[in-house]
């Protein structure tokens, strides 16, 4: 160091001496402290938001949005991910509803609810994870990790304008970290009562390319007397490639498998008997966003998911209720004719030995596994017109296909379009004043050509308080449950046999097809403001429902030639979807936000739920398929800078879930957890405990089959 | 969106008016200068326009004949200038560093360099200011803070991210954000990876963040991760560059190549028949705004035409630049 020192000195003399011309030389080099040069101002940088990535400021919103960051997921104490919506005014949530075909949470929003609540599209990054068999989503099936997602945005009413059909009673768009935002590895584990998990990621960074991969094995044991556990392996893998400033390119690749435990015994306990089943998605999805200018962008993306579920199932010996169905049909047929009991009774039960008889097994295997296929393209433009104009258009094009050879009898696969064409516009006239319309055109191979336009007002008399009016309508295409099942027993005979028919049928659901959307328009009254630290969003809203989908019974089904339908024997319906009424659904909800001092915050949702039949033919439980009351909160409090807490509530009213479910009482949970993070150098991290449920009320949730009660849990997260 | 407006600025007048006469009170200690030789290390846009526009300049003032010459550095090139008699312009770092091993006696002005660099190149250098001074590429605080003040009329607390370079100006920011009503939450980061932690944190505890220009903290690659984590946390980042702006920054002030050149011909003029008595090295007179209308829409932020910032900020630089004024008499 002394050496150069002197060099420099030396030669700083010799130059000084130099006369008029001279030679200014590299050999002394001038390392500067620091490598600020003047690219540091005049440089061009990647556009980070542009107009398509900023979205409208929720005071501009044409409708309610409850946004759900990462902070609050945390604060929370989730572990399964739609556990989250409890926090979201209007959300029903329920655990593991259902026991055909998938065991998984239930989310709606103002109701009509089953276990495949289908009234919502989903998205992760911009891809749709609807399912199209029952619609509603296989939330455990997602291969996507909680500590992957940096914020929700959930928009209460519909929004079909923008995400087209299914987004009927509103939208979930499940926003992951970009890779480039949280550099480095972490280790996290969860262990409690019927629960271990392990993660790990590792998000790093090769000159223009950031990138994040996510790997996890989750042990989910279900709840107690039900066979509904959960393994899951999964693995998500994203990827952001700066191609040049306005260029870039998003890659994505997820992929979740894994043991389900399935079946209910108390419900059914004939056919789909408890069992185990596997599982088996993936994903991939490129996107590339093009910086047109300062006011403009376009984006380009496509995806394809494969999601399977691969089940086959043997049903208990069929051979005494076949003989008893034979036997009653008989008889009643025998005394009919006037024959007395005794005789009717002989002949009946040498009929009902000689069908049963005919019976090669009484044991019944049913291939019900299901591949479902979506492959998707979307074009997008945005752009700002002048400072008071923002606009999006753009087009897609889908194809769902469907292998179900059980629910739709037969092994083709069955494939599904959908095209789309998408406009909005937000126009600020005035300072104080935001409109916004918008529209989609949207066909598909179910329903054909439709469109779903939305309206509405915002007005801000000053920037703390916004007014909104809008008005929106949306549709529910059928799915493939109400449009296409046709899903039967079929029991194979031997030949000959005294029915001279090759089969005994069961029909549970015969399709007629042709089945129109359904159609919601919903008014709505909103206000958000700010007083203080008080951040309010209160909306009310008045939705009507038409060409309601239901099942009824259907009576001119005719069996395949050479078979005999026993459903009158058994006293099984045969099954339509149906548009068949009209209903209304009114009420008012609000979430509040509230700031309470630097430490403490809390967040406080309610609604008020009603629906209405208006018009004859829906079932009474469709109008108590929402709760009237939810209530919910989270406070959480900072005790310093290494501990916090928070405490969590929520209040279901009674309700009574449709398909599946059955009527359950108001209940009430209590949730707290306590996290410490730590800073030890080496290692950063967290420790938390959770304890769900912690007053150990046994209450149920969605059915009299799920009985819940206290947990408890604890994780550690380890950032290196 | 761009408001390219350019006014002059008392301040940075008063200073120049200061070393003129100054420079006529001394004895002539060098002959005055018949050119100037511009030196850059690569013709960028920004380069071109600085030579355009200091050429016009000069051509609009008729009580001159200097002459303009400009040198591309290349790599490893002796740069040759005639020492006793040009006034040496270097723009960038790079030509800068050339031009400092010009004799002592030669006027080295350099111009888009950023007050960092030229601080340490002058230790380094041992050179002396009457012969070597800038137009730095930073403006100064105050006028951030002023642009900060009008786009946020209520805010409170302005966050403040320091690190190995920007760390030296905490008073200053801390002096001047209080002067303009705020607070500053500086945090500073030591290494790349606390960067994001310590962003979050300067963000939630404030109501907006400033960027002070640091290698460390703000580059091409950070880009992303900064201005994402903010719209995140829906807070805005005042920035320092135009670029910076239109990634997602929701405002800055900043200075055209052509309100840089202004300013070096106006030296260039002043300084002619006193050659070794370069002004002091300043911050930019004459800038512009830039604001993000679509990022202050998505912010839900109301905002005036940029035109009426702009008067605004430069009322209070005007103010403010006559306080320093008479801070130096």
């Amino acid at each position: 160091m002394l050496k150069i020192k002197l060099i420099i000195l030396c030669f700083g003399a010799t130059v000084a001496m130099l006369p008029n011309v001279v030679n200014a030389d590299d050999a002394y080099p001038i390392a500067l402290a620091d490598n600020l040069s003047e690219e540091d101002y005049l440089g061009e940088v990647p556009r980070v938001l542009t107009v398509s990535r900023l979205s409208q400021s929720l005071a501009d919103a044409p409708s309610a949005v409850t946004v759900i960051d990462r902070e609050t997921i945390r604060a929370s104490g989730i572990v399964d991910l739609p556990e989250i919506f409890r926090l979201v005014p209007g959300m029903y949530v329920a655990t593991n509803a259902g026991f055909v075909y998938n065991t998984n949470h239930v989310v709606s929003y103002h109701g009509i609810t089953s276990a495949y609540s289908g009234s919502m599209q989903v998205m992760i990054n911009g891809r749709s994870v609807y399912s199209p068999l029952f619609g509603g989503v296989n939330w455990s099936e997602l291969p996507i990790a909680i500590a992957d997602i940096e914020r929700i945005e959930i928009t209460r009413g519909p929004n079909a304008a923008s995400y087209g059909a299914n987004s009927f009673f509103g939208t979930i768009k499940i926003i992951t970290q970009s890779p480039a935002e949280h550099a480095g590895a972490s280790v996290i584990a969860t262990h409690g009562n019927g629960r271990n998990e392990t993660f790990a990621r590792y998000a790093g960074k090769l000159n223009d390319l950031s990138y994040r991969v996510t790997a996890g094995y989750r042990e989910d044991d279900g709840l107690d007397k039900r066979n509904d556990f959960k393994r899951t392996r999964l693995l998500n893998a994203q990827a952001d490639y700066q191609l040049n400033t306005n260029n870039s390119l998003e890659l994505e690749f997820g992929l979740a498998n894994g043991a389900r435990g399935e079946g209910n015994i108390n419900e059914d306990a004939i056919l789909f008997l408890p069992r185990t089943k596997q599982i088996d998605n993936y994903y991939g999805l490129i996107r590339w966003r093009h910086n047109i200018s300062d006011t403009s962008d376009f984006s380009l993306q496509a995806y394809h998911s494969y999601d399977r579920s691969d089940d086959e199932t043997t049903s208990i010996d069929l051979r005494p209720g076949v003989r008893t169905a034979a036997f009653n049909a008989e008889f009643r047929r025998q005394r009919n004719l006037g024959r007395p009991v005794p005789v009717a009774t002989a002949i009946a039960n040498a009929a009902a030995n000689a069908v049963s008889a005919s019976l090669p097994s009484g044991f019944i295997r049913i291939n019900n596994e299901v591949v479902q296929e979506r492959t998707d393209i979307e074009a997008q433009h945005t752009f700002a017109l002048g400072g008071n104009i923002r606009a999006v258009w753009g087009g897609s094009v889908r194809q769902d296909t469907m292998y179900a050879p059980h629910y739709l009898a037969s092994k083709k696969t069955d494939k599904f379009d959908l095209q789309r064409l998408f406009g909005h516009v937000e126009w600020r006239p005035f300072e104080k004043l935001t409109l916004n319309t918008g529209a989609m055109l949207e066909h598909n191979d179910f329903t054909g050509t439709d469109v779903s336009p939305r309206a509405s007002i915002n007005f801000k008399p000053t920037p703390n308080h916004t007014f909104r009016l809008g008005i929106s309508s949306a549709l529910r295409t059928p799915n493939y449950l109400e449009e296409k099942f046709q899903d039967r027993l079929t029991l194979p005979l031997t030949q000959p046999n005294p029915l001279s028919a090759t089969a005994l049928i069961v029909q549970f659901r015969a399709n007629k097809g042709n089945v129109d959307p359904e159609r919601i328009i919903s008014r709505e009254l909103g206000y958000m403001g700010k007083i203080g630290d008080l951040q309010l969003d209160v909306r009310a809203f008045s939705d009507r429902i038409d060409d309601v989908i239901r099942f009824r019974p259907r009576t001119d089904f005719t069996s395949p030639a050479n078979t005999v339908l026993l459903n009158g024997a058994v006293g099984v319906d045969i099954n339509s979807g149906t548009n068949v009424g009209s209903a209304a659904v009114e009420g008012i909800e609000w979430q509040a936000n509230w700031q309470l001092t630097d430490k403490t915050k809390l967040l406080l949702n309610h609604a008020y739920v009603q629906i209405r039949e208006t018009q004859d033919g829906l079932k009474k439980n469709y109008v108590n398929s929402m709760p009237s009351n939810t209530v919910s909160a989270l406070v959480t409090y900072k005790f310093d800078q290494n501990w916090d807490g928070s405490l969590a509530y929520y209040q279901v009213g009674k309700v009574t879930a449709l398909g599946d479910g059955d009527p359950v009482d108001l209940a009430r949970r209590t949730d707290v957890r306590l996290a410490r993070q730590f800073n030890s150098g080496r290692f950063k991290g967290e420790v938390s405990a959770v304890v769900e449920n912690l007053f150990n009320q046994h209450y149920e949730e969605f059915a009299d089959y799920n009985t819940l009660k206290r947990r408890g849990r604890v994780n550690l997260r380890l950032d290196f | 969106m761009n408001s390219n407006i350019e006014r002059n600025n008392g301040f940075v007048q008063a200073l120049a008016h200061l070393t003129l006469m100054l420079g006529l009170c001394l004895p002539f200690s060098a002959c005055a200068y018949t050119g100037v030789t511009i030196v850059l290390s690569a013709q960028t846009q920004a380069n071109q326009e600085f030579i355009d526009a200091f050429k016009a300049e000069l051509a609009n003032n008729k009580n001159n004949n200097l002459k303009v010459k400009v040198i591309v550095l290349q790599v490893l090139e002796k740069l040759v200038v005639a020492e006793n008699s040009e006034l040496v312009i270097a723009l960038g770092v790079k030509a800068l560093e050339a031009s400092a091993k010009l004799k002592y006696t030669t006027p080295v002005l350099g111009v888009f360099t950023p007050m960092p660099s030229f601080n340490s190149l002058l230790v380094k250098t041992k050179r002396d200011l009457g012969n070597f001074s800038a137009i730095v590429l930073d403006q100064p605080f105050w006028r951030q803070f002023f642009l900060a003040r009008n786009i946020l009329p209520e805010a409170k607390k302005i966050g403040v991210l320091l690190g190995p370079t920007s760390s030296q100006f905490a008073d200053a920011i801390k002096e001047e954000g209080e002067e303009s009503g705020f607070s500053v939450m500086e945090e500073n980061v030591f290494s790349e990876p606390d960067l994001i932690p310590k962003l979050k944190e300067a963000l939630d505890t404030s109501d907006a963040l400033m960027a002070v220009p640091d290698p460390m903290i703000y580059n091409r690659e950070t880009a992303q991760p900064i201005l994402l984590t903010s719209y995140r946390h829906q807070k805005p980042i005042f920035g320092y560059s135009q670029s910076y702006v239109r990634a997602g920054a929701l405002a800055a002030v900043y200075s055209s190549s052509k309100q840089l050149a202004k300013q070096a011909a106006e030296i260039a003029l002043e300084t002619q028949q006193a050659p070794s008595l370069l002004p002091p090295p300043q911050a930019p007179k004459y800038f512009s705004i830039l604001v993000n209308y679509q990022v202050a829409r998505s912010l839900n932020i109301t905002l005036k035409s940029d035109e009426e910032i702009y008067q605004k900020v430069l009322e209070a630089d005007n103010a403010e630049a006559k306080e320093h004024e008479e801070f130096r008499h």
